[in-house]
């Protein structure tokens, strides 16, 4: 287990963002000279990557070596290997180096592949079920809810 | 066998290649009668005038056998080592030579070695050189497929060659080379990108080796000489081009006719030499087709993925920590008939480095071209070999190997110090980066993170060295990577780019101040960042000499319009009147815009104010004014400029963004103006209500409304409550929606405040606020439950509102629906 240290900082190489931003990168390209660093990156899908950065480049897209895949759900998380990932830069959202020897006294509980996956599926499905009973309670009396992609506005 | 091409090369060259290497085929190229002693193609009077010429300049000492004696009919380019490169640029600046002549003529500059190693082979390879200049000279295509050919291996390897190349002080040839020679030889760029091992190589051994060296290396050279033969001109040219002592290794080859045809047109390359590898990198390309701010990327020998030759790591480490006891010979051998010649092994490289040159200053050119996972494992042994105290022998070996890796990469003007992060023997000493454009905070922050990563190092390192796909960027690639982020930091308006991050350390700031005394007051540490000059790139159309009229040149960086699109507009009855609701909402919409930008000026003209300068804060000020007026009067109707358009506030409110806009707006506006506009949303609130159906937004409005009805009067109030109520059903309209509701009970809780408070209230004066607090009670009896909406909040004083004006069934009736519980009094 392995706890995130405050070093994360938004890569958005395409907006002109923190100052942070650019002194991380180096941290970043410095670290992928130091193999034993490891990285989490979070996707705009949602989805938590870990492993070893070998590579990236000016639109942060990533290069992740031995990657696992972190699914949480509630207290409990669980890491399915993946490989070698190529992430595009833009589904990045945050880029942080994962401090290996910072003393980890997390309460979260690892459980193995199947239970995470089935957790997970029963969050999603409750999560569901609340949205339709919502949807047609607002349908009901007239309303809808617009997905917030479908305005035109901004 | 393909070659592989640099990432910013011209696609064009590898389809040319293909033409020309087809054409190739025809010919029989390993025929001697073509190609060899048997070949007897042209005129005996031009032959005999080369050969004439190819006399004298041999005498000269004119060098390799690179076929250096006398490539070309030029005569000028004579060749003692340094006159001739100087004499380069001028003779290729003129009306440009046939291409076979160009590249000879860069191949003669580039002979470096001693008089005394030419005229050893002079006899040999007259004829065979003399037969294939001939040829050469005849078929411009060939020289000019060999030179295309080289740049297969060399853009990579130039890049970490190159930069050990700093040492040198030999004159570089054509600085430029793109401006003088693309006009007629565009698809001859490639052949600028040279294999920094072959104009490198040119210069140390001569200078670096001993003659017995040089022989030794020679000698060496020719064992795999008949292995070559197998195998199409093409694919040795470019085994032998990188390397470091190819010279030596070439110099056998006038031996096979066909080598010698590799020297003439393998020497092409040198010339441009000692570059950056950027440069080298942006050589190929037309001008203009890289960024000339961030310049291109750093290029690889052999593109990204390559797969390795040949499974090395064992090699690798017994190689670095025995070097002495590597047998030259038998090795080389091996590595030769490879199938891909253009990257020797590391093996390769170490035994050819190592024995005969390690003593000696070495030539920081060892040769370019490995693949990713090899140069991440040689600098992993590295790495690890210096913790364990690799013998002596080691460092000057390993030393050399720095700038192998493309380290003390070329300082950049405003960035970096030197930081071959490999070089020193422990990793502690960070990176330096230059921060000074940070925030003063942020730095000590950072440092202090630096110094505790480096401590952390220590433990690490053996795992470290045990990763064999750690280091799969370069040095340089980070370093352009981190060039063009920070690039993205400059800005000229830090409080428009950087607003959160120039506000967190503010905040940060204050609150240090605050906990710290204020007796040791610092002056507040201002963010200095760097300020960019805005460069006008001006258009101006790219420029080949020699050639006719202008040609563009397309890229990234200079695009050209392709095509001309004509707008044409279509007259459809139909289609202009959905054009013209189109129309109607994109003019909210901009207008919704312009106010917004107002707005936000409006909003952080404290701050603003507050940070500048003395003499900059009049000019703030008026403009501030200026802004609240501009925003007053966009509100305004357009016949009468003193009254809040009740049909402009509701256009803008059909918007979310508007709405939304208009609840930061009202704190800023004038009280006569807020409470006009309040009104006005009033009386208009079932259109609004049915507008904002499909955000449910309306409820931002609640804050800065019910700041603004606490301000008024209570004339006012009355006039409020009257709009409110305005016609027939719209109350009941009114208390279906939350908004609606909660703004109902906020004035009349506001009357009841006026009334509590202050006995001499006016409300009081005429009946109209008794009448309409009536049918206002009337109305909440008699609507169902269900159609009341709740409201965000109940006011605690409703209750005693209700109690002055109805009796106590009806209160406990109202209460129950209103759900005001009695203990809110």
């Amino acid at each position: 287990k392995e706890t995130i240290v405050s070093r994360c900082a938004a890569s958005c190489p395409t907006q002109s963002g923190s100052s942070a931003a650019g002194l991380n990168c180096h941290l970043t390209c410095s670290s992928c000279l130091y193999p034993t660093e490891k990285h989490l990156v979070l996707l705009r899908d949602g989805r938590t990557l870990i492993g070893y950065l070998r590579s990236i480049d000016q639109f942060a897209n990533l290069v992740f070596h031995q990657t696992v895949e972190r699914i949480h759900v509630g207290k409990k998380f669980g890491d399915i290997p993946r490989g070698i990932f190529i992430v595009r830069g833009e589904n990045v959202v945050l880029l942080g180096e994962i401090d290996m020897d910072k003393p980890c006294d997390t309460v979260l509980q690892q459980v193995s592949i199947e239970e995470i996956l089935e957790e997970q599926r029963l969050q999603q499905q409750a999560k569901q079920e609340t949205e339709k009973v919502k949807m047609q309670v607002l349908k009901d009396r007239g309303l809808s809810i617009p997905k917030a992609d479908n305005l035109d506005e901004y | 066998m393909f070659r592989f091409q640099s990432l910013d090369e011209d696609c064009m060259l590898e389809e040319e290649d293909d033409g020309l290497i087809e054409d190739e085929d025809e010919i029989d190229q390993f025929n001697d009668d073509t190609f060899g002693a048997g070949a007897i193609d042209d005129d005996w009077q031009e032959e005999h005038k080369r050969l004439a010429e190819l006399d004298e300049r041999d005498e000269l000492g004119a060098g390799l056998g690179f076929g250096g004696g006398g490539m070309g009919g030029d005569s000028d380019l004579s060749t003692s080592e340094r006159p001739s490169s100087t004499r380069i640029p001028s003779s290729v600046v003129h009306p440009p030579p046939p291409s076979s002549l160009a590249s000879l003529s860069f191949s003669s500059s580039s002979s470096r070695l001693p008089p005394s190693d030419v005229e050893d082979r002079v006899g040999e390879g007259d004829l065979a050189e003399s037969l294939a200049r001939l040829i050469l000279d005849a078929d411009p295509a060939i020289a000019g497929v060999g030179a295309a050919e080289r740049p297969g291996l060399p853009p990579g390897s130039s890049g970490s060659g190159l930069s050990g190349l700093r040492g040198l002080d030999q004159p570089r040839v054509l600085p430029q080379p793109s401006p003088i020679l693309p006009p007629t030889q565009p698809h001859q760029h490639p052949q600028h990108q040279l294999p920094p091992g072959l104009p490198a190589s040119g210069l140390p051994p001569s200078s670096m080796l001993s003659y017995q060296q040089q022989q030794h290396l020679l000698r060496r050279g020719t064992a795999p000489m008949g292995q070559m033969s197998s195998h199409s001109i093409w694919e040795n040219s470019m085994g032998f081009g990188p390397v470091s002592v190819a010279p030596g290794l070439l110099t056998h080859m006038e031996d096979n006719p066909l080598m010698s045809i590799i020297k003439e047109v393998g020497h092409p390359k040198r010339a441009p030499q000692g570059r950056n590898d950027e440069d080298l990198s942006e050589r190929a390309p037309p001008p203009r087709s890289s960024s000339p701010v961030i310049g291109s990327p750093p290029v690889r020998a052999v593109p990204i993925g390559t797969p390795p030759k040949q499974p090395m790591s064992h090699a690798l480490n017994h190689q670095i920590h025995h070097p002495t006891a590597v047998h030259v010979r038998a090795p080389v051998q091996h590595r030769y008939p490879a199938p891909f010649p253009e990257r020797l092994s590391p093996n390769t490289l170490l035994n050819i480095a190592n024995s005969p040159l390690c003593r000696g200053p070495f030539p920081p050119r060892v040769g370019p071209v490995l693949s990713q996972i090899q140069r991440a494992q040689l600098l992993n042994s590295q790495v690890a070999g210096f913790p364990r105290g690799g013998p002596p022998p080691l460092l000057p070996g390993g030393g050399g190997f720095r700038p192998f890796f493309g380290g003390p990469p070329p300082p950049h003007g405003h960035r970096m110090g030197p930081p071959p992060p490999h070089g020193p023997p422990n990793h502690a000493p960070p990176l330096r980066h230059n921060t000074t454009h940070l925030h003063p905070q942020h730095r000590r922050m950072l440092t202090q993170r630096m110094q505790s990563r480096g401590g952390d190092r220590r433990p690490g390192m053996d795992r470290r060295s045990r990763d064999p796909y750690s280091n799969l960027m370069t040095q340089k690639e980070k370093e352009w990577v981190t060039k063009i982020q920070m690039m993205q930091l400059q800005s000229t308006d830090p409080y428009l780019d950087d607003y959160y991050y120039q506000n967190y350390y503010e905040k940060m700031e204050k609150r240090q101040e605050k906990e710290r005394d204020s007796s040791k007051k610092e002056h507040t540490t201002k963010l200095i960042t760097p300020q960019v000059a805005k460069v006008e790139h001006t258009y101006r159309p790219v420029q080949f000499a020699g050639s006719l009229g202008k040609l563009t040149v397309s890229s990234v960086n200079n695009p050209r319009k392709m095509i001309d699109a004509v707008v044409t507009t279509r007259s459809d009855d139909e289609e202009k009147r959905e054009k013209q609701v189109w129309n109607k909402r994109r003019q909210i919409l901009y207008t919704v815009e312009k106010m917004y930008s107002l707005l936000l000026e409006v909003q952080d003209f404290e701050k603003c104010f507050v940070q500048a300068p003395e003499e900059d804060r009049e000019a703030l000020l008026e403009q501030h004014k200026s802004n609240t007026e501009q925003l007053c009067s966009s509100l305004r109707e357009k016949e009468w400029d003193d009254r809040v358009s009740d049909e402009q506030c509701v256009m803008i409110m059909s918007v979310r963004k508007g709405k939304r806009l208009i609840s930061r707006l009202l704190p800023f506006l004038p009280s006569m103006q807020a409470a006009a506009v309040v009104m006005a949303i009033a009386r208009n609130l079932p259109a609004l209500a049915k507008k904002d159906k499909q955000d449910q937004v309306l409820c931002w409005l609640v804050e800065p409304v019910s700041a603004v009805i606490q301000s008024l009067s209570s004339a006012s109030l009355t006039d409020l409550l009257q709009e409110l109520q305005g016609s027939e059903g719209q109350l009941a309209t009114v208390l279906h929606n939350k908004f609606g509701v909660t703004l109902l009970y906020v004035i009349l809780s506001e009357g009841e405040r006026m009334q509590s408070s202050d006995p001499n209230c006016q409300l009081m004066d005429d009946n109209r606020w008794t009448e309409l607090v009536f049918s206002v009670t009337r109305e909440l009896l008699s609507v169902p439950s269900s159609s009341l909406s709740p409201p965000l909040f109940t006011p605690p004083n409703l209750l005693s509102l209700f109690s002055r004006y109805v009796d106590r069934q009806r209160l406990e009736l109202l209460q129950d629906k209103l759900q005001i519980s009695a203990l809110s009094r």
